[in-house]
């Protein structure tokens, strides 16, 4: 904010660590290390978080460079809040297994959705298959 | 980045980071800042409360590589480029000169440009873009920094509770500093990976973004914001608060007029177009330029509406512009002769709109007055004209009062032209407000509601029309010889007299209360009117003013 007061701008924010969202649902925890005016992103000791209910796990990602257009969000991460955390950290495997699991049930839960509005002759068009814009 | 004068001159080892311009004058500047460049890169946290030191000299001249050995020292963060003087590297660039001047003149330091220019011309391999200068403190944009805590601008707003709790964060973290994590060790390491200089870039490129030639227009809100801040900020000052609180503001780059450019050039002879692409237009080949297509014929009702509606936003456009220039001129109440005349020609436009028939004048003129915005142009143009036009509105409106009222019921924002128009019925003259109100009593063809029945109930009309009679009255008393038994007189007695009998008739739940309650209205009745009438009048009144 010393630098252009009025504005929102990401280089006060360079050398903390934020935890940014992505367009396609995943979350990346890093040190912002660099930017630029199109706000791409440059992350330094990333980790993908996976959330799955209560667990999470980390997979550690290295260096990151993010197209800034891709970015839903990010913010800042208070070092020292950061532990305290309900939730549980666990293995990368064991927290890939839960995210399919979970993916599974979910798809599961739709076809049965699809199928009652189906048979009802309704049809409610897929997000994944309509066009972005 | 810091001035050149200071603590941060010191020699260091020649660690050129790149080309310097030989010329005479600019050599002990660049020099030092060769010093300053290697100093910054040792430490990065500069004391940032220096004042800047600018240079006001540009020169656009060609700068050459003197030594081939520092050419091959330049570092891979700086990277030259093909320069040359003025108009053509400003035209590669698609930037006006004047933009790009303005670049120079405040944002130049050795630091990796974007774009390109494509234009072969080179012989030597590696020049500087622009004119060596004073590498420019940050704080340029803004106005010297504060003390205020937490570090946040004057546009965060926090809940008071969370703005407590960082608050109370900040203060018991400063102790706290010897105690370091494992992370900050490691940050430490590869902290400050972008340079300040890489940091201003950016900043760089987020301000010729913000280049405006009128910011009062393009960044209204933040302008606006900022100047009732900054006059909260006096007063509390004033008041008492004396700790000297100053907000930051973004000061954005200042561009005059955008030099208008040829995109498109023509040869002579040739059948074709060239197109030039600048960055404004990449490719404009042809001139696409829309003509006025006919209306189709609609409807007349909506048709004619329609007219209005356009008429009023051509009609508001103008008005703004005299608005504006009353704003940006000195502040005087006699205006320029330019100014007289666009009021002179909206007074007309108002009056007329292209109609030759005096009825259907009149006509265009409450068309206007029926639409909200209509009756927001004309209170907003009322100050600004001359005695005469303004009371002949004045007259119109008293004279259509009824049918004003009428059409207003579903808006109900007639009383916005109270305040503009009650200025002007104290310059009528007598004469000129009988004529009105007599206008007004004229019972219009076809409708069996008396027209002062239809004014009293509206909040607007029984206000005009209690300003029109204290007006009357204190014409009267203040020169006798109007008492004098004459035509206008046994008029003006008439009129109060029905006007008296009217507010009696009328039930005082549909009596509207008025905007202001003028104090000689009683006794004016009281002295044409019988007592018992008096009375009844007072009592109604009174009520009514009350409720």
């Amino acid at each position: 904010m010393n630098y252009m007061p009025g504005t929102a701008s990401l280089i006060e924010d360079i050398d903390k660590k934020h935890l940014v969202l992505l367009r396609d649902g995943r979350t990346l925890i890093g040190f912002l290390r660099s930017i630029d005016q199109f706000a791409n992103l440059v992350l330094h000791q990333t980790v993908e978080r996976i959330h799955v209910g209560k667990k999470y796990g980390d997979i550690p990602r290295g260096i990151f460079v993010v197209r800034g257009e891709n970015v839903v969000l990010l913010g800042e991460i208070d070092l020292e809040k950061e532990s305290d955390t309900p939730l549980q950290q666990v293995s990368i495997e064991e927290i890939l297994e839960e995210q399919r699991v979970e993916q599974q049930t979910k798809l599961e839960n739709e076809k049965i959705k699809v199928q009652a509005l189906k048979d009802r002759g309704l049809s409610i068009p897929r997000a994944d298959t309509l066009d972005e814009y | 980045m810091t001035c050149l004068e200071g603590p941060h001159s010191n020699q260091g080892p020649d660690k050129s980071c790149g080309p310097m311009a030989p010329e005479e004058e600019l050599v002990s500047s660049s020099q030092l800042e060769e010093e300053e460049e290697e100093n910054e890169e040792e430490e990065e946290d500069l004391d940032p409360d220096l004042a800047p030191d600018l240079e006001e000299g540009v020169d656009e001249e060609e700068e050459d590589l003197g030594d081939p050995a520092i050419l091959s020292a330049v570092t891979n963060t700086q990277r030259g480029l093909p320069s040359s003087p003025g108009i053509k590297a400003s035209g590669a660039l698609g930037m006006s000169p004047a933009s790009l001047h303005f670049l120079w003149q405040t944002l130049d330091y050795l630091s990796p440009v974007p774009f390109r220019p494509t234009h072969p011309s080179t012989s030597s391999p590696v020049r500087h873009f622009g004119p060596r200068l004073l590498p420019p403190d940050p704080y340029v944009f803004c106005s010297p920094p504060t003390s205020w805590s937490p570090r946040f601008s004057h546009l965060t707003q926090l809940h008071p509770q969370h703005q407590r709790i960082l608050q109370l964060q900040q203060h018991s973290r400063t102790p706290r500093s010897p105690a370091k994590k494992p992370w900050s060790r490691q940050s430490d390491a590869y902290a400050n990976l972008m340079t300040r200089k890489e940091k201003d870039w950016v900043i760089k490129v987020q301000m010729v973004q913000l280049q405006s030639e009128k910011p009062c227009l393009d960044d209204y809100y933040y302008q606006n914001y900022y100047q009732k801040l900054e006059k909260k900020e006096a007063d509390q000052e004033l008041l008492g608060q004396r700790s000297k609180v100053e907000s930051l503001k973004l000061v954005t780059p200042y561009i005059q007029k955008a030099e208008a450019y040829e995109s498109v050039v023509r040869f002579e002879g040739s059948l074709g177009q060239v197109a030039m692409s600048t960055c404004f237009s990449p490719r404009r080949a042809i001139d696409a330029v829309p003509h006025g297509t006919p209306e189709p014929e609609i409807g007349a009702a909506s048709s004619q509406r329609l007219r209005v509606l356009s008429w009023i936003e051509k009609m508001f456009l103008q008005l703004l512009e005299i608005e504006e220039g009353k704003k940006n001129g000195p502040p005087q109440s006699c205006y320029s002769e330019q100014q007289r005349n666009q009021v002179e020609k909206l007074f007309q436009a108002l009056k007329t709109q292209e109609q030759s028939n005096l009825e259907e004048t009149a006509d265009g003129f409450l068309q206007v007055l029926s639409v909200r915005k209509g009756k927001a142009l004309v209170a907003r143009l009322l100050p600004f004209l001359p005695r005469d036009l303004a009371v002949s509105l004045l007259l119109a409106v008293i004279h259509h009062l009824p049918l004003l009222v009428k059409r207003d019921a579903a808006d109900q924002v007639l009383q916005m032209l109270f305040k503009p128009l009650g200025k002007y019925i104290s310059h009528l003259t007598f004469h000129e407000l009988l004529q009105g109100l007599q206008g007004l009593m004229l019972l219009p063809p076809g409708s069996s509601e008396r027209p002062v029945t239809v004014v009293l109930q509206n909040q607007f009309g029984i206000s005009l029309l209690y300003a029109l009679l204290s007006h009357g009255a204190k014409l009267v008393s203040l020169d006798p010889s109007l008492e004098e038994p004459s035509s206008d007189h046994t008029a003006w007695t008439d009129i109060v007299i029905l006007i008296a009998w009217e507010i009696a008739q009328m039930p005082t739940a549909s009596l509207a209360e008025p905007l202001t309650f003028p104090s000689n209205l009683l006794p004016l009745f009281c002295r044409h009117v019988d007592k018992q009438l008096v009375q009844q009048l007072e009592a109604t009144m009174q009520l009514a003013w009350i409720y």
